[in-house]
């Protein structure tokens, strides 16, 4: 593998805008939104995927063409709508794999995992990347060196700053937080900051911890990641505990917007450029 | 009131105040800079520790005070906030503004779950009118309520994907506070609740005579029963709103008033509040030492039920069968000419039903009837949801029939003995130890966790011959205790919460041949014997005398028929989940029909829930297509319209 450079990145972006030109043989379909993210990223022919009102909500990018079929809930997804966009191609995940023997009644199923007990995702996104792009026929290294050239060059602008703790609110009272083996956990660590948060997690989340945790870190940047449910807005704004806290008082909160928390390369990227720019402004 | 009551509660009292003074003196320390840390640590103790000490104490009180209010009223020792669909009420309207209308819940999350907490027992009080408060009735259309709710509530959360750790928090009741306000409204509702209990004392004494007996003695029986609800409801539907679903202590906190040896309704009445502030005040505090840090090993609401399981059924022990409740109820008095007949009508609409599901549908562009490469497309795939849902709901008729036959109690149903969610805990447990396990090994673990349950229901049914009382608590409880360590798990969230939460909606979307073949099969072989079984069902309803005097065996019938519902009940919620209503609705829907003798009723029960559970499965797939909804709640959309309907037919007997 060649040395990434700013003209590969930028060759690779090139790639991506020309996307819908360059037609991929084979029609692909995923359950998984981690798979959706990189498929698309990658290019290929995607002719159906799950949730895609939530996925535009959360996910956000990239964006998903209005030639996708929605396959409905990730949960549940509808087989007969997926027979009929006659996918060659299914990827799927281990969070769905009870769906596997319903899929390879369609199509042949390749399945990876990204998220398990005691993985490292950031590198398991990558070998993901390479062996999706590698059985269509795509060009892999752009999205997985243009990751890594995205989050070096974001790493000079943040690298020494606090630690950070890096959240999702449940509800005014509760929070999940991500820990080392999760996606973010792993950026944040490509990025040179500390994540403040160093016990163990349960599949790189782990929820639900009382709000009142947040007095036990003092010094670290919080980094929300979206959405927040309606009525913690309305909390962040009143609740005298919330206000008293050192991070909030000094300005150290970081609403970062929606990210996929379960996503792949593209999500790390978005993780990573969101809490650049928050660092940046703060 | 006995000698027992003034030691427990004493006891009682001093250990709660132990535990509280240790929850203090333990609490973690802050870390960081000294000055900071002491601001911190005292906005902790006066905004959070002591606010969330008051609340555990007042919302124990009002669910004990609700709980004794409900059981008085509707003479039913198995009556709480949750039969009658309160709480799942009051969880729906949150859910629903959670994902549709925000707004509303910034504006007050109290006010949505308030709403919807009136909202159930007003539809529970209108369906039950006709019938004069009848307290069967009550109970039996609070939970088809809470059934109903529940399925929507999980439908809309599976919709919404992202928000669900929120709503899981809050629907296990977490204590958790940052601030005074849910403490003074809960003290406020406490306050004018109590107040209104004790002018109830009276007329509360003299219901326990009867109505008959209550009316001669001029009191006005329905206006009475209805203001005494309302009290209960509205203090249910306040703790509700302020920290979620807190399971079993207005179930228990009565009980455990009984044990103490209170027996006059007031001296329940006035224990029962003090009963349960104690119960949810030492599980808050043992939860917090137990946790060490800020953060809770598990929800409060969820842990009560949890320890609050194991000790009703300890408690159950000193119960003694106590009144009997007349298997009153439901049966519209109507029996068919020719049972057979009927019920080939039945199968032969069953059988259409079948054929409609196989080839109607939607795609992309619209509504189909599938013929031709279209319908060989889609059979793989649309063949064995239906068989799955047709045996399904075949077995869940017959095993509700089964316990409601065997029991003598129309209440009766899989989902309240507590088997289905006895699967969910085996379920959980293999996700837990497993990660991401194959299926066989969910299954597995589904089945041995379901048959557990049946054996613990049967060690403690053995012990008082299985008498239907004891039964159908020690069922409830067990049952209780299962859904919270399922919505412990599910709190937890991640992928292994998602799991478990498709298994609860009751999908059949992932049924292939092994399924569908395991249910035909389990079906048939299950079912086929239970017609030479038909002298039992007839003979046990009536009572363990005359069972025992028209030379049947009662007990060994009742173990048998005990096992056999088990079975039916675990194959059929491996399949389709535990919130399926047929269980409940099947059998009656059959009685009311006018199929009275045991051996039809089953039969005409069996068809039904098929053709019950056929249906739904045609309406989970079509009607917000492409997402699917759930087949769990289209089971109690579909079936519980129409027993409402019936059960209104029979006009006011007691009037």
């Amino acid at each position: 593998m060649t040395r990434p450079s700013r003209r590969r990145v930028l060759a690779g972006i090139a790639a991506l805008a020309a996307m819908p030109a360059r037609a991929a043989t084979a029609r692909v379909a995923t359950l998984d939104w981690a798979m959706l993210e990189t498929l698309l990223a990658l290019g290929a022919d995607v002719v159906a995927a799950t949730e895609l009102v939530l996925f535009r909500q959360i996910a956000v990018e990239p964006p998903v063409p209005a030639t996708v079929a929605d396959l409905g809930l990730r949960g549940a997804p509808n087989f007969e709508m997926l027979r009929l966009a006659r996918p060659d191609l299914i990827f799927n995940s281990n969070f769905y794999a009870r769906s596997n023997a319903r899929l390879a009644l369609i199509a042949p199923v390749d399945s990876y995992s990204l998220y398990v007990a005691g993985g490292a995702p950031y590198a398991l996104a990558e070998a993901m990347t390479a062996g999706m792009a590698a059985r269509l026929g795509l060009d892999a290294a752009p999205l997985i060196e243009g990751t890594g050239e995205c989050l070096a060059r974001l790493r000079k602008q943040v690298a020494g700053d606090r630690p950070v703790l890096p959240i999702n609110f449940g509800d005014p009272r509760h929070f999940r937080v991500f820990g080392a083996d999760s996606m973010f956990g792993e950026v944040l660590a490509r990025l040179g900051l500390a994540n403040a948060w160093t016990q163990p997690t349960s599949y790189s989340a782990m929820p639900p911890i009382g709000i009142e945790t947040l007095a036990q870190f003092p010094d670290v940047r919080i980094a929300v990641i979206g959405p927040e449910p309606p009525d913690v807005a309305d909390m962040l704004g009143r609740a005298p505990f919330w206000q008293a806290l050192p991070q909030v008082r000094a300005g150290r909160v970081a609403m970062l917007g929606p990210i996929n928390p379960f996503g792949a390369l593209p999500s790390a990227v978005r993780f990573a450029r969101l809490l650049a720019g928050r660092l940046g402004a703060a | 009131m006995t000698a027992r009551a003034p030691l427990v509660f004493g006891g009682g009292i001093v250990a709660a105040l132990a535990l509280l003074a240790a929850v203090v003196a333990f609490r973690p320390p802050v870390p960081g800079d000294a000055a900071l840390a002491m601001v911190l640590d005292r906005i902790l103790f006066w905004q959070s520790l002591l606010p969330r000490a008051a609340v555990a104490l007042l919302a124990g009180a009002a669910l004990g005070l609700a709980g004794a209010l409900l059981q008085r009223i509707l003479r039913n020792p198995i009556a709480d906030p949750s039969t009658l669909g309160i709480a799942a009420g009051a969880q729906l309207t949150l859910t629903l503004a959670t994902a549709f209308a925000p707004g509303l819940v910034a504006l007050s999350r109290e006010g949505v779950a308030l709403a919807g907490g009136l909202a159930a027992v007003a539809i529970v009080l209108a369906l039950s009118w006709r019938r004069g408060l009848d307290p069967v009735t009550v109970i039996l259309s609070g939970m088809m309520l809470s059934l109903v709710a529940s399925a929507l509530s999980v439908t809309v959360v599976l919709a919404k994907g992202d928000y669900v750790m929120s709503l899981f928090i809050w629907g296990a009741g977490a204590l958790d506070q940052q601030g005074w306000g849910p403490a003074v409204t809960l003290a406020l509702h406490l306050a004018a609740g109590g107040i209104a209990a004790g002018l109830m004392l009276r007329p509360l004494a003299l219901l326990g005579l009867g109505d008959a007996a209550a009316r001669g003695l001029g009191l006005a029986v329905q206006t009475f029963r209805l203001l005494a609800l309302l009290v209960a409801v509205w203090l249910a539907a306040a703790v509700t709103a302020e920290v979620g679903i807190i399971a079993f202590v207005g179930l228990a906190a009565p009980a455990f008033a009984r044990f103490c040896g209170a027996r006059r309704p007031d001296a329940v009445l006035a224990l029962s509040p003090l009963a349960g502030a104690l119960i949810l005040s030492l599980t808050d505090s043992t939860i917090r030492l137990s946790s060490g840090g800020f953060g809770d090993i598990a929800p409060t609401g969820a842990a009560t039920a949890l320890l609050g399981g194991p000790v009703l059924l300890w408690l159950l022990r000193g119960v003694h069968g106590g009144r009997r409740q007349p298997a009153d109820a439901t049966v519209a008095g109507r029996r068919l000419a020719s049972p057979g007949r009927a019920i080939a009508l039945l199968a032969s609409v069953a059988a259409l039903l079948l054929l409609g599901g196989l080839v109607a549908g939607r795609d992309a562009g619209g509504w189909h009837v599938a013929t031709g490469g279209l319908f060989l497309d889609l059979l793989p795939f649309r063949a064995p949801r239906l068989i799955v849902a047709a045996a399904a709901g075949a077995m869940l008729a017959a095993a509700g029939t089964l316990l409601q036959r065997m029991t003598g109690n129309p209440m009766a149903s899989p989902e309240v003995m507590g088997i289905s969610a006895g699967g969910g805990v085996g379920l959980a447990a293999v996700l837990s130890l497993a990660g991401f396990p194959d299926p066989p090994t969910m299954i597995a673990g589904m089945a041995i966790g379901a048959l557990a349950t049946l054996g613990i229901v049967l060690a403690i049914g053995a012990r008082s011959g299985f008498g239907p009382e004891r039964l159908l608590l020690s069922g409830v409880a067990l049952g209780a205790f299962g859904m919270s360590v399922l919505t412990t798990v599910l709190a937890g969230g991640g992928m292994r919460g998602y799991m478990l939460l498709a298994w609860l909606s009751g999908s059949t979307n992932d049924a292939g041949p092994v399924e569908a073949w395991t249910g035909a099969i389990a079906a048939a072989v299950l079912i086929a014997p239970l017609p030479f079984l038909g002298r039992w069902l007839d003979l046990l309803p009536l009572g363990d005398a005359i069972g025992a005097g028209l030379g049947l065996s009662v007990r060994r019938a009742r173990l048998v028929l005990a096992i056999v519902a088990a079975l039916l009940t675990a194959i059929a919620s491996l399949l389709v989940g535990p919130l399926s209503l047929v269980g409940l609705v099947a059998p009656h829907l059959a009685r009311l029909t006018g199929f009275v003798r045991g051996r039809d009723q089953l039969a005409a029960a069996v068809v039904i829930g098929a053709s019950l559970l056929i249906l739904a499965d045609w309406f989970s797939r079509v009607v917000i297509f492409p997402y699917q909804v759930p087949l769990g709640l289209f089971a109690s959309l579909v079936g519980g319209p129409y027993l409402i309907w019936l059960l209104n037919r029979g006009g006011n007997r007691h009037g």
